[in-house]
């Protein structure tokens, strides 16, 4: 499926360039924090602890002044007294206002992100390729029509309209049993896997145009090619022309597509449960929302999260420049964004 | 192609498009699940009072009666009675435009200015400071959330340094001009005299609140943009007319200003095109996170309410706004690119 050549430009295009390698270094971090979260994390994510609320990361122990009500004789007095509250190693990046690991939640947020921007990828993918080969090859009235429908997908902002679906559609969501929870191996940690369906869903309803606009593009280039009227003259069928000689021609620009949109996805994504419209309950975008109204207390219950999304994206978008650089498929900067 | 056959076929398709949007915004509300009249009636509501909401709302309706209804209150510019507030969805949703417009157009001056310049200098003296600096921003600037980035800068300027306010909108562009200049538009504040004291105050205000929005919002353009700059000019620079131009003594800031970058704004355009809606969409979530009264805040509350006619109204204004902006780039790009034309 890939050819000699195209290793070969990888290769090449990974020892010359440094963020290349910083962006696949990043990529392997963030699959390896969300496979094996379970065995990584210090603490259920879920489990609160109202005695160990609002700790701080390492590093940030601080005097805070706390006030409590007193009400004596039916009169109310504020009393205030500074504390100091320590960081624990238990909890090296803190905790939020219910005593839950920021660290754990942020370790698995990191699945959500990448089963929302994968699936949702996959899925877009997918529809739009197949959207894109049909409309390309046979044109005519058929692509007239296709395309129409794009344009009307294009003429409205996405991120509005997937704001507009999965406020008013709800959130549903499934769950899988989580593989080391069910081997044993995490006992402490939840034993399922929440995949946001409709999120997944509206993700790849408002983003397979892009898809379908490069395979289109692409089975238009190859159609009056000599080796398709070939295959055709020896009376392959049109399926197999799409599958065999259309399809793995267009994969290149597809799979650089494909990384541009996970990263896209993954900030859509961290936008909706941002909104509170996710079907997760351990989300990076939700924590933000929550961390939120303890700003002026307790930074960091909104900072990780939104750091570990930089992280996530920087390094798929520098691992997308790397392969645009290599294989040069033909898109411009900036398409395909959400 | 003409510039005006040009105007009416893109008009033409664009009235198509804008008629598919209310439409999908129509059916929208039957691809919903939960009955309308749950959110509007009270909880203990008996079935003949829910009946004669329905009834009211003309809800109870076949659906395709309903679609006809409101395609003749489209026409006539009636888009309903909010279902929370009881005044019409019209007025309600084009109060809410001007903030939106104020903070759209602030972030992309905001975007233009720090970018281009930014772009520029990467490009020019490649392998700098400057350069690694313009990249290491762009590539952030990209990868990060909007509503994330204004987090963060609400808990630096805000919570620790109390710099700029943290949310709200106390005063609109155009109200603080009714102290300097007597609009037609504007009313009321006829009988109230000029004054430039207050023009300066209300302007001062407004600067003050719209500067971290407009920032957030434009950020990931700064960085969208500053990329775009850099790797055009990079590619200008090394072609051959350039090459030319400098041979003929051309000024270096002419070749760079006039010639280079000049080819490296079609590119730009053609992006920035198809990246309209993100910037539309990110308006959406600044106006959350600023309490911005604009369209994204209306349309986030009304979602949440499932107040219908708001929901349709803001979806159609923005969906109609999105086209015709639309448009207006294809007017600029076929005239700033005169091998494309106007086809």
């Amino acid at each position: 499926m890939v050819s000699d050549r195209t290793w070969r430009n990888l290769t090449v295009e990974l020892k010359r360039s440094h963020l290349a390698k910083l962006g696949v270094v990043l990529i392997l971090f963030i699959l390896l924090a969300a496979t094996f979260a379970p065995l990584l994390a210090p603490h259920d994510p879920k489990q609160t602890n109202p005695g160990e609320a609002n700790l701080p990361p390492l590093g940030f122990s601080e005097t805070r002044t706390e006030s409590t009500t007193v009400m004596e004789d039916g009169e109310i007095t504020i009393v205030e007294e500074q504390v100091q509250v320590n960081a624990q190693m238990e909890h090296p990046l803190g905790t939020d206002h219910v005593g839950r690991d920021v660290l754990s939640r942020a370790l698995f947020g990191a699945r959500t992100s990448l089963i929302v921007g994968i699936g949702g990828t996959a899925l877009a993918a997918m529809f739009g390729v197949i959207v894109g080969l049909v409309s390309g090859f046979y044109g005519g009235r058929i692509d007239d029509g296709l395309m129409r429908i794009a344009d009307i997908m294009l003429a409205f902002p996405s991120l509005v309209l997937a704001i507009a679906l999965t406020g008013l559609w709800g959130q549903q969501s499934e769950s899988i049993p989580d593989p080391f929870h069910e081997l044993g191996l995490a006992p402490d940690m939840p034993a399922e896997i929440v995949i946001p369906s409709t999120i997944i869903a509206v993700v790849a309803l408002v983003n397979w145009v892009w898809f379908a606009r490069v395979a289109r593009g692409e089975a238009l280039s190859v159609r009056n090619e000599e080796y398709v009227k070939a295959a055709r003259s020896v009376g392959a069928s049109d399926l197999e022309i799409l599958w065999r000689h259309v399809l793995p021609n267009s994969l290149t620009p597809i799979l650089v597509l494909g990384t541009i949109q996970v990263a896209a996805i993954i900030l859509l994504e961290s936008s909706l449960s941002f909104l509170g419209f996710s079907g997760a309950n351990l989300s990076w975008g939700l924590d933000i929302a929550q961390g939120r109204d303890y700003l002026s207390s307790s930074w960091w219950i909104a900072t990780v999260p939104g750091a570990a999304i930089v992280i996530a994206v920087v390094g798929i978008n520098l691992v997308g420049d790397w392969l645009r650089d290599a294989l040069d498929p033909g898109i411009d900067q900036g398409e395909g964004g959400v | 192609m003409s510039l005006g056959r040009f105007l009416v076929r893109r008009t033409l398709q664009g009235l198509l498009v804008v008629w598919g949007v209310i439409t999908v915004v129509f059916v929208l509300r039957f691809l919903s699940p939960g009955d309308p009249v749950t959110f509007v009636a009270p909880l203990d509501a008996s079935p003949e009072l829910r009946q004669r909401i329905a009834a009211d709302l003309g809800l109870n309706k076949p659906m395709h009666v309903q679609y006809a209804d409101y395609l003749a209150g489209l026409l006539q510019g009636d888009m309903g009675y909010s279902y929370q507030r009881g005044l019409p969805a019209n007025d309600i949703v084009l109060s809410r435009v001007p903030a939106t417009v104020e903070l759209a157009v602030a972030s992309s001056i905001v975007a233009i200015v720090l970018s281009i310049p930014l772009g520029v200098v990467a490009a020019t003296r490649r392998h700098s400071p400057a350069d690694y600096g313009a990249t290491l921003f762009s590539l952030v600037g990209i990868s990060t959330p909007n509503f994330w980035l204004g987090i963060m800068l609400v808990l630096f300027l805000s919570v620790q340094l109390d710099l700029f306010p943290t949310s709200q909108r106390p005063v609109g562009f155009l109200e603080a001009w009714t102290h300097l200049i007597r609009f037609k538009l504007a009313g009321p504040s006829l009988s109230v005299p000029l004054d430039a004291g207050a023009f300066a105050d209300d302007m001062g205000t407004w600067l003050w609140h719209i500067t971290l929005p407009a920032v957030t919002l434009g950020t990931y353009f700064t960085a969208l943009i500053t990329r775009l700059t850099r790797s055009g000019m990079l590619d200008e620079l090394g072609k051959e007319y350039v090459t030319a131009a400098r041979a003929k003594g051309l000024p270096e800031t002419l070749v760079r200003y006039r010639h280079a970058l000049r080819n490296t704004l079609i590119p730009i355009l053609t992006v920035l095109g198809l990246q309209l809606g993100t910037l539309i969409g990110g308006a959406v979530i600044t106006e959350a996170v600023f309490a911005w009264p604009g369209l994204g805040s209306l349309l986030i509350d009304a979602i949440n309410s499932r107040d219908w006619p708001i929901i349709q109204a803001a979806l159609i204004v923005i969906g109609v706004s999105f086209v015709v902006i639309n448009v207006a780039v294809d007017v600029v790009y076929g005239y700033l690119n005169p091998q494309v034309g106007y086809e």
